[in-house]
């Protein structure tokens, strides 16, 4: 019952990267891709394949464009081998560089060799743990440098990598200056998740806390779940055995606004219990995460006051950065929508927001807008890389009309796509922003359109049916002394009530034809909406090892909150 | 904070990747991985200088994985010649040649044994772990002996890396040749009990690999082996919770006791608080019982032996791992295992897991599921995660519908609605997916179908249902109706008003299925009340449109007209001489007639029966219509009408018999059951790929799929003294207790009292400490392996001496900068322990 039988690595393109077996016969790369393929999208991460030779069990993942298959051919734990083909991409990344790229691994073959090697011992998953592989293989760097191979790019990913994808697992700015000869490393570290004889020039630590919104509303503006799902990334650069205190903190009490949390086996689970918000533990070298936790944005109560009769007024506050709101069966034929975005002040920059002046906000079309070139300070957050996406029911043919009514951005249909997709720049975000002056109510944007569906074409889609049929009948126009007498009158129904009903049939058919959600996507930096903050973070110069006397290590903090199309709005 | 989710972020836009590639492409392609000329490439091999050397060799394994072995084949001997190079990076990668080509030049292969075994015996215990692994990954049988020697040394060497290397070295041997099990269950006994947790989650592994069922091995180690699983490597633990799942129930009968029930609010208190206090005292088990039987003052209660005990309270922490199996796995131990106050306890942790990458959360879902069926009511303060999202994928939201329905019967009212709200969200609104829309409505069927619904919520259920039935959309008609079908069906006498209902909406109802569906139900419940039965009127007003309905409708049409009338003739047998002469005319003239002639001469000879009676007696107006009806489908342009209406003709054909006819056409219709949709997995078991897949894997599971053991008969298991550690003194247990903190913990407690101390606790070789103060049975075991070791190695020239100092070197090497004496490093193991011992009842 080995665990692992092999391992299929693909390029975008589905040509073959990688195929490495460790144990049985599992049917080859070239016979299992056809069958994921034909697999119709989105795919599951396990297919059951029975046509192949043994019949096969094919798990899959994608990261970064590439796809990792692994078959077998037994029942095992499938979370087991999904985690597995995680964790492999996780190194694969870390020892290449970020966006893990087929060229890269083209480029390092005999790298990937040594730690899939590593990984997995006759089907056995026995070492994923990055920094126990970084004791058993080196960097493909140091290899390179010793071939002297100048002409190969160094594995760092470039200038981008630090800047665009802060939050790369890969270590941020490619490997990080190690001394010491990690070659002769042969003694194991006492700690299994830390390597032996870590030594940095410059030592450094950085807390990255990311939360990732996940929020439903209702048609009526209510939210029905609000939560964050928050992720601690840590990267240690410091030598030697450093034992850390990290202190969270957060206005209500950490221990009331974190749930379900997930740790990383360095932190002190007892120290957690005892003291929440206190995490203690000896980190790995380089980048991990620490942790993974989530907040309840509506609070425990939130289902007491869901009631369906509630008034606006009554609306449990979120304070998240956007929201949208979807209106549809608009025009005379019912075929016209429009989605209105509503951005936080909060966010536009400023600090004060004075008292609402008139809600004529909410209607959209009216309000006049005040221009104004009031720039907002830096410190205050303000939103980045909005996109808004409408998924349209499949029937739709083509969106007609599709603009931008108010507001700024960019919207996209491709006629047959599943969804239309209106971008705002960050840019126009802030001058959106700040022609909001002395509202206070945030500022919208209106984006409508019409929707085509099929049944346009053929002018009325269900009476025509109906037609046909009497006519079809009609045509045997037998006579029936005793039948004929009600003969007349079923022909009739239809006909007359036909015209008067039509508007309203097609007011009916688009309705099938609407959008029935949209979801906001964007990046806040500085800015977490659980509200919470890295206290202190300290190292405990007494347990520690290794790192002299009075060396502070450079410290830095970050937050981010994004939502990848998770803030939801139905209609 | 799967780290999975976490890379999701670090895909850095489409166009950044591109960017990158293109950059990356342009020097990385060229250089390496351009094919050099074969006589180059061998020449490079050969070459003295070990840059050169590393370079074919990084050349070969690409080829090898960018090609056919037999590209590379032609190189293997000369990739062979570099094994004993004294470079460790050669030999890396000379070993990776040799494990792919082994199998297809197995002579070859053969020639780089010596040198491999020669490795055995290296100073650095990276190159001895490299060795023994890459020498039983040879798939040559003919070295399987050898391959058993190199792991008896290797389960004795003092370095952990070995000694896992070893572990998982055995079932690679036992596939060579299974005629070394003996010698191998012997090396893996050994290892089971090893002092190093990453050892013994291999050997586990191991274990499961080759002899699942010898559990007789297991018996001395199980508590050590509980003791570790906090401290394994994920997939240590994973191995050990399935080999614990099978053991626990082949080894702890499933006792109960009856216990007096204890009222609610201490039951809710128990489960809040103390859930993982001692059951041992009668006190904790009254408040610990479930409200399972509320009917009952007493009701049984598992008591648990206390070694199970053991096993459930130290998965306790695996809760929080990181790795989504770990956290199954645990799951299932609770669920099979433990009582209801354990599995409450890893809900949060199952949710929890809903946070990862979607593949992942694809497989936790069907677990969940799978939890949720026995399991519902702890579910429910997590309803917000089961919301469908619209980026959820097909396979996402099926489950996360019927989760919303498991956890609905249990729901306060206001959760009730909200759910109800958001399933007719889903089924109304012009939804993305047909598929949604079906798959919402039958949820609400399934929500007003359960036990625990109060009547207004199925009313409100139903309502909702009706609403659907005007609708344009014809997949969302069809499937409501359905729905409302069996709802009716399942309680007739409750729906009467249903049906009235429903047949007004025959008006608003376009979609001829939807339409026959209404239709078939009215005939369904034409006979129920007779005095003011709306059945006939339906009929009436249908035969006047009768023309304009599609086939299925007309289909549903004749066998109302059947229905209506043979319950007419029910409640008015007619007199039976005289009509029973007159009828064997006609249904003559149909069974012989249509084969004859067709069209309109057939329409002459088959009208007058039913008028004659009409105008001999002027007859009742439902055999009218009846008869009406008849005609109208005899002159269908469908056969399967006309054969219909043939059948029902001659089965009627006699008012006075009508016995056959009310067997076909009155037949009581089972009432349908719509289970879950995974109510056919119950049956498998949790975390496996069988629960995935389902029955498409065949019935009974995928291969290799294992249900679950039944518990051990009372009195058949096996004697729990078998499990008591050695006989050893305080010391050793002790120490155990020491191996028990976690190693974070352990840091904690190296660092109290000295330096680089603690490194050398975990890394003396376990003989050695082991003949400090104490263990009397295991020493011995080392003892007698170190024994044989020598003696058998007494061919390679290797003394007592050469040992120690060699182990000595270890040391050193292990910890850069300790020299330690003996004497101290035993009185630290004190303050050790005990500090340990402090750290663990914390833990508990």
């Amino acid at each position: 019952m080995s665990t692992i039988e092999a391992l299929f690595i693909f390029d975008e393109h589905n040509t073959p990267l990688l195929e490495h077996t460790y144990n049985g016969r599992p049917a080859s790369g070239s016979t299992l891709l056809p069958l994921y393929l034909s697999h119709p999208t989105p795919r599951p991460s396990l297919i059951y394949l029975p046509s192949t030779n043994p019949a096969t069990l094919l798990y899959s993942i994608v990261q970064d464009q590439l796809l990792f298959l692994a078959p077998c051919s037994s029942d095992t734990q499938p979370l087991q081998v999904l985690e597995f083909l995680h964790r492999v991409a996780d190194v694969l990344e870390d020892y290449l560089g970020a966006p893990l790229l087929a060229s890269k691994i083209e480029s390092n073959y005999d790298v990937v060799a040594q730690l899939l090697n590593e990984m997995v011992d006759g089907g056995i998953i026995s070492c994923t743990e990055p920094n126990a592989l970084r004791d058993l293989v080196d960097a493909p760097s140091l290899m390179k440098s010793l071939l002297g191979n100048v002409g190969l790019p160094s594995t760092t990913p470039s200038s981008l990598a630090p800047s665009a994808t802060p939050f790369s697992l890969g270590r941020g700015g490619g490997p990080s200056p190690r001394l010491g000869p990690s070659n002769a490393a042969q003694s194991t570290s006492p700690v299994p998740w830390r390597r032996a004889n870590v030594r940095h020039t410059s030592n450094e630590m950085y807390v990255d806390i990311v939360e990732t919104l996940s929020v439903t509303l209702s048609p009526s503006g209510r939210p029905l779940s609000a939560i964050a799902n928050g992720t601690i990334a840590f990267t240690a650069k410091v030598s030697g055995i450093p034992d850390l205190i990290l202190h969270l903190g957060c206005p209500g009490g950490i221990s009331n606004a974190i749930s379900l949390p997930v740790f990383h086996p360095c932190v002190r689970l007892n120290r957690w219990k005892e003291r929440p918000g206190q995490l203690s533990f000896v980190p790995p070298d380089g980048r991990f995460v620490l942790a993974g936790y989530e907040v309840d944005l509506l609070g425990p109560s939130a289902l007491d006051a869901f009631t369906t009769s509630t008034t606006k007024q009554s609306l449990p506050s979120l304070n998240i950065p956007a929201t949208v709101s979807v209106h549809t069966s608009l025009g005379p034929s019912g075929s016209d929508f429009q989605v209105r975005l509503q951005l936080n002040p909060r966010f536009t920059g400023k600090s004060s927001a004075p008292p609402p002046s008139s809600a004529s906000g909410r209607g959209g079309l009216g309000s006049r807008i005040a221009a104004g070139g009031g720039a907002g300070t830096s410190t205050a957050p303000a939103i980045e890389e909005m996109t808004i996406h409408i998924p349209l029911p499949s029937s739709v043919h083509n969106i007609l009309d599709l603009r931008v009514a108010r507001g700024m951005g960019d919207a996209s249909y491709a006629p047959g796509s599943a969804s239309i997709e209106w971008r705002i720049s960050s840019r126009e975000i802030s001058m959106l922003m700040s022609q909001d002056r002395g509202g206070g109510v945030g500022c919208h944007a209106t984006l409508s359109g019409t929707v085509v569906g099929a049944q346009d074409d053929d002018e009325n889609g269900a009476g025509f049916d109906d037609t046909a049929v009497s006519l079809s009948t009609a045509t045997y126009n037998y006579d029936d002394d005793q039948a004929s007498s009600y003969q007349s009158a079923p022909t009739s129904t239809p006909q007359p009530s036909n015209s008067a009903q039509v508007d309203e049939k097609r007011r009916k058919a688009n309705k099938i034809l609407m959008p029935s959600a949209a979801t906001v996507s964007f990046s806040v930096k500085g800015w977490l909406p659980s509200g919470i903050k890295v206290e202190s973070l300290n190292v405990d110069q007494k347990k520690s090892k290794g790192l002299g006397g009075g060396v502070t290590p450079y410290k830095g903090v970050k937050y981010l909150c994004v939502s990848r199309r998770s803030v939801e709005c139905r209609c | 904070m799967h780290p999975s989710n976490f890379a999701h972020w670090s895909l850095s836009t489409a166009r950044d990747l591109t960017l990158e590639a293109a950059r990356d492409a342009s020097n990385a392609r060229k250089t390496s991985t351009r094919p050099l000329p074969s006589a180059q490439l061998k020449k490079l091999l050969d070459s003295r200088s070990e840059r050169d050397v590393l370079e074919g060799l990084r050349r070969v394994i690409t080829m090898s994985y960018r090609q056919p072995p037999s590209q590379t084949l032609p190189f293997f001997s000369h990739v062979i010649k570099n094994v004993a190079s004294p470079s460790l990076t050669v030999k890396k990668l000379v070993y990776i040649c040799l494990l792919q080509h082994a199998e297809h030049e197995p002579d070859t292969a053969l020639l780089s044994i010596n040198t491999i075994q020669k490795s055995l015996t290296d100073q650095n215990p990276q190159l001895r772990a490299l060795a023994l692994r890459v020498m039983s990954g040879i798939r040559v049988p003919v070295i399987s002996q050898i391959v058993s020697l190199g792991i008896k040394r290797g389960a004795g060497d003092m370095s952990p890396n070995v000694r896992r290397a070893a572990a998982l070295a055995i079932p690679k041997c036992y596939r060579l040749d299974p005629n070394t099990e003996p010698q191998l269950l012997e090396y893996l006994s050994t290892l089971l009990g090893d002092k190093q947790y990453f050892v013994t989650g291999a050997a586990v592994a191991a274990f499961l690999e080759i002899c699942p069922d010898r559990l007789d091995l297991i018996h001395p180690y199980y508590r050590s082996l509980v003791r570790k699983l906090a401290d394994m490597d994920e997939w240590g633990q994973l191995a050990t919770l399935q080999l614990m799942m099978v053991y626990s129930r082949k080894c702890f009968p499933r006792r109960t006791r009856k216990v007096k029930k204890a009222s609610a609010n201490s039951n809710t208190n128990a489960k809040s608080t103390k859930p993982t206090k001692g059951f041992y005292d009668s006190e904790s088990e009254e408040e610990e019982d479930e409200d399972e039987e509320d009917e009952q003052d007493f009701e049984e209660v598992a008591v648990l032996d206390p070694d199970l005990e053991l096993l459930l309270k130290s998965c306790l922490s695996l809760l929080q791992s990181r790795n989504a199996a770990v956290v199954i796995a645990v799951a299932r131990a609770y669920l099979y295992l433990g009582t209801p106050a354990y599995v409450s306890l890893a809900i949060g942790p199952l949710v929890s897991l809903l946070r990862s990458a979607g593949d992942i959360q694809h497989i936790v879902l069907y677990n969940i599921v799978q939890v949720c069926l026995s399991h519902p009511e702890p579910f429910v303060k997590y309803y917000t995660h089961f919301l469908v999202r619209s980026i959820d994928a097909p396979h996402i939201w099926r489950l996360k519908l019927e989760l919303l329905t498991l956890i609905f019967p249990h729901a306060q009212p206001r959760l009730q609605s909200l759910i109800l709200a958001e399933l007719s969200h889903f089924s109304h609104s012009g939804s993305l997916d047909p598929a949604l829309v079906k798959e919402s409505v039958r949820a609400i069927g399934r929500c007003s179908q359960s036990p625990a619904t109060s009547p207004q919520t199925s009313a409100r259920c139903l309502r909702l249902l009706l609403k659907h039935i005007g609708s344009a959309d014809a997949h969302l008609v069809a499937e409501s109706l359905e729905v409302i079908r069996h709802l009716i069906q399942r309680n007739p006498d409750a729906h009467r008003t249903t049906v009235v209902r429903l047949a007004k909406h025959l008006d608003a109802a376009t979609s001829p299925q939807a339409r026959a569906s209404i239709i078939w139900l009215v005939g369904e419940f034409a006979g129920l009340d007779p005095e003011n039965n709306i059945a006939a009127d339906v009929l009436r007003i249908l035969a006047k449109g009768f023309a304009d309905e599609a086939e299925p409708a007309k289909l549903q049409i004749m066998l109302l007209a059947a229905k209506v009338y043979i319950h007419h003739l029910h409640a008015n047998p007619p007199p039976s001489p005289t009509k029973q002469e007159e009828p064997p005319e006609p249904s003559a003239s149909v069974l012989d007639m249509p084969e004859e002639e067709g069209g309109f001469r057939d329409a002459h000879l088959e009208n007058p029966p039913p008028i004659e009676p009409l105008q001999k007696e002027s007859p009742h107006q439902i055999e009218a219509l009846y008869s009406y009806v008849l005609a109208l489908t005899r002159y269908d342009t469908s056969y399967d009408l006309r054969d219909r209406a043939r059948v029902y003709k001659s089965l009627l054909s006699l008012p006075s018999s009508t016995q056959l006819a009310s067997l076909l056409l009155l037949a009581p219709k089972p009432v349908p059951h719509i289970p879950s949709p995974s109510e056919t997995r119950k049956n498998y078991v949790l975390g496996s790929a069988s629960l995935v897949i389902g029955d498409e894997g065949g019935v009974g599971g995928l291969r290799g799929y294992e249900d679950l053991p039944p518990w051990v008969k009372d009195g058949k298991e096996p004697d729990p003294s078998l499990r008591d550690e050695a006989p050893s003194s305080t010391y050793v247990s002790a120490h155990e207790v020491a191996k028990n903190m976690s190693a974070s913990e352990r840091l904690d407690a190296a660092a109290q009292v000295d330096s680089g101390r603690q490194r050398m606790l975990e890394t003396i070789p376990s003989y050695r400490t082991s003949n400090g103060v104490g263990g009397v049975e295991k020493p011995a075991q080392k003892e007698k392996t170190l024994d044989d070791w020598l003696a058998e190695s007494s061919g390679s020239e290797e003394t007592d001496d050469d040992e120690e100092e060699e182990e000595e070197e270890e040391e050193d090497e292990e910890e850069d900068d300790d020299d330690d004496d003996e004497s101290e490093e035993e009185s630290e193991y004190e303050t050790e322990s005990e500090s340990g011992d402090e750290n663990d009842r914390l833990v508990k």
